[in-house]
């Protein structure tokens, strides 16, 4: 674009020609630049066996490679945001499990957002996004992000006017979908693409998974309290969270009542459904990289892991709508709360240690395509 | 002088109290929806259960003792959404399945024909009462109880939502 405005100084028959020529040259070292580096096809999600196949992809929005391709770059975009400040990643960064280490975060117009940035990770298998779960899919739900006045804050037909205003997007939307139109059903399309790439599978649990580690014995003790309810009439010790957050993707995708208020400021699911049983209900969140996400909770106010394992064994607050999972289980007879020990706690820590996946936080297909561009540029440059 | 202040607060709550009861949020009435494969789909709330022929079944909760629950026979609810029961339940209608949500996300699903009276006498059954009085709300208003099945897991509870689908 820059090249163009300088041409329109020049006039005459001579300096159109050469404009042309600029121009076509332009054109076709970005689309071959873009054909050459950019592989196309079908992407292959791999994933553990027992991750289960109950994925969830839209048939129409198969993943491809150019599509993900096309994806991560919209995902680490400030175009998409009001005043060119924000992106998808400024609140889901990768290096912090796709969060962002805030209780709330701040949107274009500097007001807060009215809860916690989420964890982006095996989305893959989730069929309800958001803490209430109230977007059906990923394709719907990033229009919420993109167009909040507190969080990217621009109509989709300004995003719309500035991808299309750019020298390579229009070539890569022509990659994906066949054409140069863009419009922002295919930019949420694409987004989704690449969120669907987000899989964590290498965590030391994950190998404990696969017979590939074995666990320390406070990792282990930490395990058995995690997956198993207290039974103190057996002596069995426990603290039942697998109920909630079990699974080999320690996700189920439930919605519960986990006893943080008897009141609850943020009513949760009631807002959408107006029942009394939904007050303070909330998505049973992924535990994966659970270390990484601090703070915790849809309002993050918890700050360290040792709250909230408190939280659950000391603090539950009563209310109609509390879960019946957390009702009555406890380790003394007759007791109302957990009750665990302070070791119990620390060996359920380093438990929840060992769903971090460090191949995930770096792996090079999630991260900031652009600040790949600029090292390498940066690097040509110092030679 | 007693009997004017009397009058006074007497007018003052009738007229206030519309407003007073209706400042408290007027809570909605849980229902279950029957859907998919249906020809009238269904909202059943806790008044339009009653209008079915109910029916109790025995059996054990997690404190080990025995209890009646009573309700309908969920066969009876999918006849009348228009499910492919009795003489049509045969061919590929055999391959069709019923998937029970709850309203924390549980699901559980059951083979159309294991819900048949024809194919069995075991019942399974859309139950609203334990003992003579409504479900607790942990339970209720609406729960699954599956007859002399040895695990509970089935027997899920605050049900919102009853489909009926093909395999694919
Ligand atoms: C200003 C910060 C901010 C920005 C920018 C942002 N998000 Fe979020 N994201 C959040 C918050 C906060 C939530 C939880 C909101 C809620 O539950 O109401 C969330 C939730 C999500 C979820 C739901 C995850 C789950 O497990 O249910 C997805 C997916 C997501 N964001 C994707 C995106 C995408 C894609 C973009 C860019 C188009 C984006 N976000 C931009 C803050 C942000
Ligand atoms: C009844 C189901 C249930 C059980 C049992 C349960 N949780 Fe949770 N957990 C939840 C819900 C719901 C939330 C989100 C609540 C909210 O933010 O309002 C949550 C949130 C969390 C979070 C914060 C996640 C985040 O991203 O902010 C952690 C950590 C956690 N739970 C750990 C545990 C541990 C450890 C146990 C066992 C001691 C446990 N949970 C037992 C339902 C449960």
């Amino acid at each position: 674009m820059k090249t163009y405005k300088h041409n329109m100084v020049f006039t005459g028959h001579k300096s159109f020609i050469i404009l042309v020529l600029l121009g076509l040259i332009t054109c076709l070292s970005g689309w071959s630049y873009i054909n050459d580096s950019i592989e196309t096809g079908p992407y292959q999600l791999v994933y553990p066996a027992n991750f289960g196949n109950r994925i969830n992809v839209p048939d129409d929005n198969q993943t491809t490679k150019q599509g993900v391709y096309l994806g991560r770059l919209l995902f680490y975009e400030k175009k998409l945001s009001a005043n060119n400040t924000l992106s998808c990643a400024s609140c889901h960064q990768q290096d912090k499990a796709f969060t962002d280490g805030k209780a709330f975060s701040e949107g274009v117009d500097h007001v807060l957002t009215t809860r916690n940035s989420m964890s982006l990770v095996n989305l893959l298998w989730a069929r309800k996004f958001f803490w209430d779960g109230r977007a059906g899919s990923l394709e719907d739900q990033a229009i919420t992000p993109m167009t909040n006045p507190h969080e990217m804050g621009q109509s989709l037909e300004i995003s719309v006017k500035k991808i299309s205003n750019t020298v390579t997007y229009p070539a890569l939307f022509k990659l994906v979908y066949g054409d140069e139109t863009i419009t922002s059903d295919r930019i949420c399309k694409a987004i989704s693409q690449f969120e669907r790439t987000l899989i964590s599978c290498n965590s030391r649990y994950d190998q404990y998974l696969s017979n590939a580690y074995q666990p320390a014995r406070q990792e282990l003790n930490g395990m058995n309290l995690f997956m198993n309810g207290p039974n103190p009439e057996k002596g069995i010790r426990g603290a039942n969270c697998a109920h909630c957050h079990g699974g080999a993707k320690t996700y189920k995708e439930l919605f519960h009542n986990n006893g943080l208020d008897s009141i609850p400021k943020d009513a949760g699911i009631e807002a959408l459904t107006g029942l009394a049983a939904d007050r303070g209900r909330f998505k049973v969140p992924t535990l994966r990289n659970i270390a990484l996400t601090a703070p915790y909770m849809h309002d993050g106010r918890f700050k360290t892991l040792n709250e909230v394992v408190d939280h659950y064994s000391d603090h539950l607050k009563e209310s109609e709508a509390l879960s019946t999972f957390l009702r009555g289980e406890s380790n003394d007879i007759g007791g109302k709360t957990l009750h665990l020990r302070p070791e119990e706690k620390k060996d359920i820590i380093a438990f929840l240690d060992m769903l971090t996946d460090s191949t995930f936080i770096n792996d090079p297909r999630f991260s900031d395509p652009n600040k790949i561009a600029s090292k390498q540029k940066s690097k040509t440059n110092s030679k | 002088m007693k009997k004017y202040t009397f009058i006074i607060v007497a007018l003052i709550t009738f007229f206030i109290s519309p407003y007073l009861t209706k400042a408290q949020a007027p809570a909605k009435e849980a229902s279950v929806k029957v859907t998919g494969e249906v020809t009238s789909a269904l909202d059943l709330k806790l008044a339009d259960l009653q209008q079915f022929k109910q029916t109790e079944v025995t059996r054990k909760d997690r404190d080990g003792k025995d209890h009646i629950y009573s309700g309908v026979i969920l066969s009876e609810i999918l006849q009348k959404a228009g499910v492919t029961l009795g003489k049509d339940l045969r061919g590929e209608n055999l391959t069709k399945f019923v998937q029970v949500t709850a309203s924390d996300g549980y699901q559980v699903v059951f083979a159309l024909a294991e819900l048949d009276k024809d194919f069995t006498d075991r019942m399974i059954i859309l139950a609203d009462k334990i003992d003579g009085k409504p479900l607790l709300p942990a339970d209720g208003p609406f729960r699954i109880i599956v007859q002399d099945e040895k695990k509970p897991a089935r027997c899920i509870k605050q049900v919102t939502g009853i489909k009926v689908q093909f395999a694919k």
